[in-house]
């Protein structure tokens, strides 16, 4: 049922402005991809493209072992078995739970018999039997999102599509529906497609991310992969809210531009012009690593539970950084950094 | 799987040879399109461009020797003609006073019904619609009865003779279309009164403002855009206008163009060219006053009103809201009361000299117009037959050209939502001209494609012409209103593109189909100037015969059938309207109060 995923060389322009540059991306069915990335990058066109909402000028999207989008043959939406979760759930308003269910499975004339157990098993692992009679305006916001994934997964598609499904949803209801979501998916070994632009929404649900800028991917690798080696300062920036500072790279020491003379100690990083990544949690007492110690000035803090967030003046940069505790705003702050985990990308 | 060679004609193309497959590209981009435009042409585009051509060809429809030579005679003629001269100045005097006298009543209205806490206030506010609904000519007849010198009014002894004398001219004229176009005013300011709340005059207060500072300073300047824009529409209706021009106007001289085109192209001996220079001359008003109207959209500030604001909070007035009260009734009684209540009395009367005697009271009237195989009784049916099957075309044909417009290029759509609007403007005199032209003067189209001209047929076309651009700005805009994703939804569960329409598309906009089917048949059974251009050889429809029985003083009978057709349709709206609304599908109605807002148990 499920199927792999292949897109060659995709570009679109939208009111002469590429969107999709010359784009590539490779999915083995089963697999949970994001397409993460800013307003603009070009994600959502991708998925209206894989969908079949939106035709791209150049390229070809294969789905399993069948030619989906090309120049020359072009399969329409309706028959290319891709489900898809709308931000807005797209739910019919007039047709109850069990009738947006249905509806699709009906109109593919698939035998009775079969779209009552497809529609009682959907029901069933989203929890809504109860709630079958119902129309879509008299169900809370985290049903109607389990309705929209259960319209999907009755359908039985070889893609699943995520726009944005948690957005419209409330930040405490959010953890649980994409826990839940993600659990549901992954007992169907479904291959999913789920954009966002929240970086931690994508750690939490994939196996691997396409960072996407200006219609291309920047990077695409595992979360953990992108975490520890961010292919450029805009992935970096972009995920995990690292702080990119840049300064020069001289005999392995990185020394932060017009920051003093202190230097943090970067094996194997290349010589010259180059940015920093500094990520909050790594932050040390001064001590801890003697040779890499840095010195800035707290400008402000936010408590975060485990520890306190502080805002950090390097020289004329600005960083954040995990701690302890709080030292009052305008106090020099010392702290150093594991030279292991100092990375630094070319400028 | 089925694999084409195109996007759009992917769902329709699975198995077809090869041959048909590379054509059905072309035909599937472009017929579309295509079909929407050669609706339009046919309809609208070629009617208009035969009267624009007449006006400089005069000799281009000539019986005896047509020629298509250019020429300006015609125009120069209508100009230095005293009469054609004197009644281009007479409807733009007309149109000016009424729009200002009309602008100037509907606002206050609308500020009365969405701002003010007075008593009745929900029943007051459906007058507007009450009147809206009610034909123009129908009224001016009613005001005919009322205060003619032995009219109703004369005989209550409550009409001055020097004000009889003075209503049948320019201040009567300005005083029936101000009752009578004053809803419109009422709803373009009344609409922009709403998106603008009551925070930014809340703010005003907070600063200390007073409220005459207030709706000088603030409510006013934003408002400026909507009152323009409420003078401009007033103004183009009244230009339009047919129903008062071939009443009032005609019984008291006071020539103005829409009837100067009507009487140039019906009255013998029919001319072409003097009709064709008037409704150019019309057409480039309205054209005027159509560019006056974009660019004021275009340049007033979206932002400055929108939807976000709150419901405004009402004025408490006090003692005053009774003088408020008995104006706004006053208002109500001048404009729909007092004249349906003439023609009611009048259709139940025998004559309109022995008035509101006893003896007077009959029903040989509504008899004559309700009794079959008689003439009144046969319009009526006529009209409402041609109604219903007007209706049931504009609003099919609107809705198909709605979904297929909604699956076109955002420029297609913008081009047809701007040629419905054009065509809104256009008069239906000017219009109807167009169809004379059309199916009795140019070659090949009067027997095409069955005999049509004198026909019900070409009529009930006229009328579909009149009544597709209202009832595709209606169903657009509710497609609009649509999530894109919904549809889009329905296609990635396999669902094919007719069914999506009627599944999908057709249930959620049910009820503005059926308000555009409703308005269509009202608006048709009253339709004045495409009936008395294009009647047919089988008979007269009402419209026709009620201003012919009022002109050969047979106004009992003449009410009678205008009572008997406002209680028919009316109650076909209301037999339509409200089991609809009462069946109407579960989920688009207000959720339950008992909303589960928690998981499953």
């Amino acid at each position: 049922m499920t199927a792999s995923l292949h897109c060659a060389g995709i570009s679109k322009s939208l009111g002469g402005r590429a969107v999709l540059s010359d784009l590539d991306l490779a999915i083995k069915a089963g697999e949970v991809v994001s397409l993460l990335g800013p307003s603009g990058s070009g994600k959502t066109t991708l998925l209206r493209s894989i969908a079949g909402l939106v035709d791209p000028e150049k390229g070809t999207i294969t789905l399993g072992d069948r030619v989906v989008w090309s120049e020359k043959a072009v399969v329409p939406p309706e028959k290319r078995r891709i489900g898809m979760v709308f931000q807005d759930y797209a739910l019919w308003p007039h047709m109850t739970v069990a009738g947006n269910l249905s509806f699709g499975l009906r109109s593919q004339r698939l035998p009775e018999q079969e779209v009552a157990t497809r529609v009682g098993h959907a029901l069933e692992v989203t929890r809504l039997s109860p709630y079958r009679e119902r129309y879509p305006a008299e169900l809370s916001g985290g049903q109607q999102q389990r309705v929209a994934i259960a319209r999907c997964l009755a359908a039985r598609p070889a893609l699943m599509l995520f726009d944005e499904p948690l957005s419209n949803l409330d930040a405490a209801l959010r953890e649980d529906m994409r826990i839940e979501m993600m659990e549901l998916v992954r007992r169907e070994a479904a291959t999913v497609i789920y954009v966002t632009h929240d970086q931690a929404e994508a750690m939490a649900v994939s196996d691997r991310i396409a960072v996407m800028r200006d219609g291309r991917i920047a990077q695409f690798d595992t979360p953990r992969a992108i975490y520890e080696r961010p292919a450029d300062c805009f992935v970096a920036g972009f995920i995990g809210g690292f702080s990119v500072v840049p300064g020069m790279v001289r005999d392995g020491m990185f020394s932060v531009r017009g920051g003093g003379a202190d230097s943090v100690r970067t094996p194997g990083a290349a010589p010259g012009e180059g940015m920093l990544v500094v990520r909050p949690e790594d932050a040390c007492p001064a001590d801890a690593h003697p040779g890499n110690r840095l010195q800035g000035k707290v400008l402000s803090s936010a408590f975060q539970g485990r520890c306190w967030r502080l805002a950090v003046e390097l020289g004329p940069q600005r960083i954040r950084l995990d701690w302890p505790e709080a030292p009052p705003v305008g106090t020099p702050l010392a702290f150093s950094l594991p030279p292991e985990r100092c990375i630094v990308l070319t400028a | 799987m089925t694999m084409v060679q195109n996007p759009d004609a992917a769902a329709l193309a699975g198995g077809v040879g090869s041959a048909l497959n590379r054509a059905w590209p072309a035909l599937a981009r472009y017929g579309g399109p295509a079909v929407v435009y050669f609706v339009f042409t046919l309809l609208i585009g070629l009617p208009l461009a035969l009267v624009l051509l007449q006006a400089v060809m005069p000799g281009l429809f000539a019986v005896d020797g047509a020629t298509g030579l250019l020429s300006v005679e015609p125009l120069v003629s209508i100009f230095s003609s005293p009469s054609t001269a004197v009644s281009i100045l007479h409807s733009l005097e007309l149109g000016l006073l009424a729009a200002f006298t009309t602008t100037l009543l509907g606002g206050a209205f609308a500020v009365l019904v969405q701002r003010c806490d007075i008593p009745l206030r929900g029943a007051i506010s459906a007058v507007p619609w009450l009147v809206f609904l009610t034909p123009s000519y129908l009224k001016a007849l009613a005001w005919v009865l009322l205060m003619s010198s032995g009219g109703y009014l004369a005989q209550l002894g409550l009409l001055p003779p020097a004000l009889g004398a003075g209503f049948f001219g320019l201040a009567g004229l300005v005083f029936v279309h101000t009752l009578s176009l004053f809803p419109l005013a009422t709803f373009i300011i009344g609409s922009a009164l709403a998106g603008l709340g009551s925070e930014l005059e809340d703010a005003a207060r907070l600063s200390g403002a007073g409220a005459l500072r207030i709706w000088l300073r603030v409510n006013g300047p934003l408002l400026a855009p909507a009152i323009v824009l409420s003078f401009i529409a007033t103004f183009a209706e009244v230009l339009s206008d047919f129903g008062l021009a071939s009443t009032i106007a005609r019984m008291s001289s006071f020539g103005v163009l829409t009837y100067g085109i009507y009487a140039a192209a019906s009255d013998y001996p029919v001319d072409f060219p003097a009709a064709g220079a008037q409704a150019l001359v019309l057409l480039a008003l309205v054209l005027l006053v159509v560019v006056a109207d974009r660019l004021l959209r275009r340049h007033a500030d979206p932002h400055l009103i929108s939807g976000r604001a709150k419901p405004a909070r009402l004025y408490n007035l006090g003692a005053w809201r009774w003088l408020v009260l008995a104006a706004a009734l006053t208002i109500t009684f001048l404009a729909l009361i007092m004249p349906l209540g003439a023609i009611a009395v009048r259709a139940l009367t025998s004559t309109l000299g022995h008035g509101l005697e006893p003896g007077n009271f009959t029903l040989a009237n509504v008899t004559a117009a309700l009794s079959p195989y008689t003439a009144a009784n046969e319009g009526l049916v006529r009209s409402l037959f041609y109604a219903g099957l007007t209706a049931i075309i504009a609003s099919t044909l609107a809705l198909l050209l709605s979904a297929q417009l909604d699956r076109s290029s955002p420029v297609m759509r913008t081009a047809v939502l701007g040629l419905s609007l054009g065509a809104v403007a256009i008069p239906g005199i000017v219009l109807g001209f167009g169809y004379i032209l059309v199916w009795n003067r140019l070659p090949g189209f009067r027997d095409w494609p069955f005999p049509h001209y004198g026909d019900g047929s070409l009529l009930v076309m006229g009328y579909v012409a009149a009544a597709l651009p209202y009832c595709l700005v209606v169903i657009l805009s509710a497609i609009g209103q649509l999530a894109p994703s919904l549809t889009d939804a329905a296609r990635l569960n396999g669902v094919g593109a007719v069914r999506r329409l009627l599944s999908v598309t057709l249930p959620l906009i049910l009820l503005s189909v059926v308000t555009a089917f409703l308005l269509t048949f009202i608006r048709t059974v009253f339709e004045l100037p495409m009936s008395q251009m294009l009647i047919p050889q089988s008979g007269p429809p009402a419209p026709t015969l009620i201003l012919k029985l009022f002109s050969h003083d047979r106004d009992g009978l003449a009410c009678a059938i205008a009572l008997a057709a406002m209680a028919a349709a009316g109650g076909a709206a209301a037999l339509v309207w409200y089991p609809l609304k009462r069946f109407v599908a579960p989920g688009l109605r207000r959720p339950r109060s008992n909303i589960a807002s928690g998981e499953p148990s």
